[in-house]
């Protein structure tokens, strides 16, 4: 089974900050205090098509897991990590900004816990269809996440992560139902996820407002001197 | 800036950053130079230190498998 949830929402700032303040939107906690969750962010490649002129970036982030702890509770420590460290999940996060006709496509997923949970969330930004829209300076975003949990199936010739940890999984499995359980962990997990959508609107928003009022140059200023702040403390 | 997975990287990943945020303001985003390339030092430069990096962290492995779901996931949704 799979869960989808889907929204529409208008940013009232213009199409090219709106990407930019996507980019942005994890690079600090002063920045943007609901990305206070996010450990790490880096970009592996970064290039523009020659010919089309669109840019495609991809980035690996680090979270604290964002699985909701009733997902945790489900499973068997030797399946989740347990409580140790191991409760941050790497994002791979790919984007495409096509400047000219006005739209960039986002997708981010989990790499690791696939096995147990995927969640892929999709964004398309654009400039808005009809002209008035065009000049409040508005843009145009449609969010999909889709949740998917394959506990128990076979994931490339193995069974999950699951089975390789222990034994518990057949007799788990075969108690509860590998179904049941898969749809119970689909939805624990879009009912957090749809939470979270809302605070991570709330960031672009405070990002966006930073933009409007200092700029990018501004913004990149404040940065830089946290960084100064953050080198002196050390 | 946000830190590096790798903290040995934090210092050419902020060099980078800063370039590229530069770069798509002032000209992509403005139309002018399409191309990045005044970054690509500095992202090679980067790109040495996080190789390692996602190497010894076992991501490499991660990005690899999710590029092959990503193919199977594909190949089921053209069947219809």
């Amino acid at each position: 089974m799979v869960l989808t949830h889907s929204t529409n929402h208008t940013y009232s700032h213009p199409f090219p900050t709106v990407t930019l303040a996507y980019f942005l939107r994890y690079s600090s906690p002063q920045l943007n205090p609901f990305a206070a969750h996010v450990l790490s962010t880096d970009t592996i490649s970064s290039h523009v098509d020659p010919e089309t002129q669109r840019l495609y970036t991809t980035r690996i982030h680090l979270k604290k897991s964002r699985m909701p702890s009733a997902v945790y509770k489900l499973l068997p420590a030797s399946v989740s990590g347990g409580n140790s460290g191991e409760k941050a999940s790497y994002i791979l996060e790919t984007s495409v900004v096509d400047i000219k006709e006005g739209w960039m496509k986002t997708e981010s997923r989990n790499l690791n816990f696939t096995g147990v949970l995927s969640v892929v969330e999709k964004q398309h930004f654009k400039v808005p269809s009809s002209p008035e829209a065009v000049a409040r300076n508005e843009t145009d975003v449609n969010s999909s996440v889709m949740f998917k949990s394959r506990l128990g199936e076979k994931i490339r010739g193995k069974i999950g992560q699951a089975q390789e940890s222990s034994g518990w999984l057949p007799g788990f499995l075969g108690g509860l139902g590998a179904k049941g359980i898969q749809r119970s962990i689909e939805s624990l997990a879009s009912t957090k996820t749809i939470d979270q959508l809302s605070k991570s609107r709330d960031g672009m928003r405070l990002v966006l407002e930073r933009l409007r009022n200092g700029g990018v140059i501004g913004v990149m200023e404040k940065l830089r001197q946290e960084r100064q702040r953050q080198a002196a403390a050390m | 800036m946000s830190a590096s997975l790798a903290p040995e990287c934090n210092e050419v990943k902020e060099r980078y950053d800063t370039c590229f945020l530069k770069w798509y303001s002032e000209k992509y985003l403005r139309g002018a130079e399409k191309d990045n390339k005044e970054c690509a030092d500095l992202f090679n430069e980067y790109q040495k230190c996080l190789g390692v990096a996602l190497k010894s962290r076992g991501i490499d492995k991660l990005l690899d498998e999710a590029r092959e779901d990503n193919k199977d996931n594909d190949s089921r949704r053209n069947k219809f």
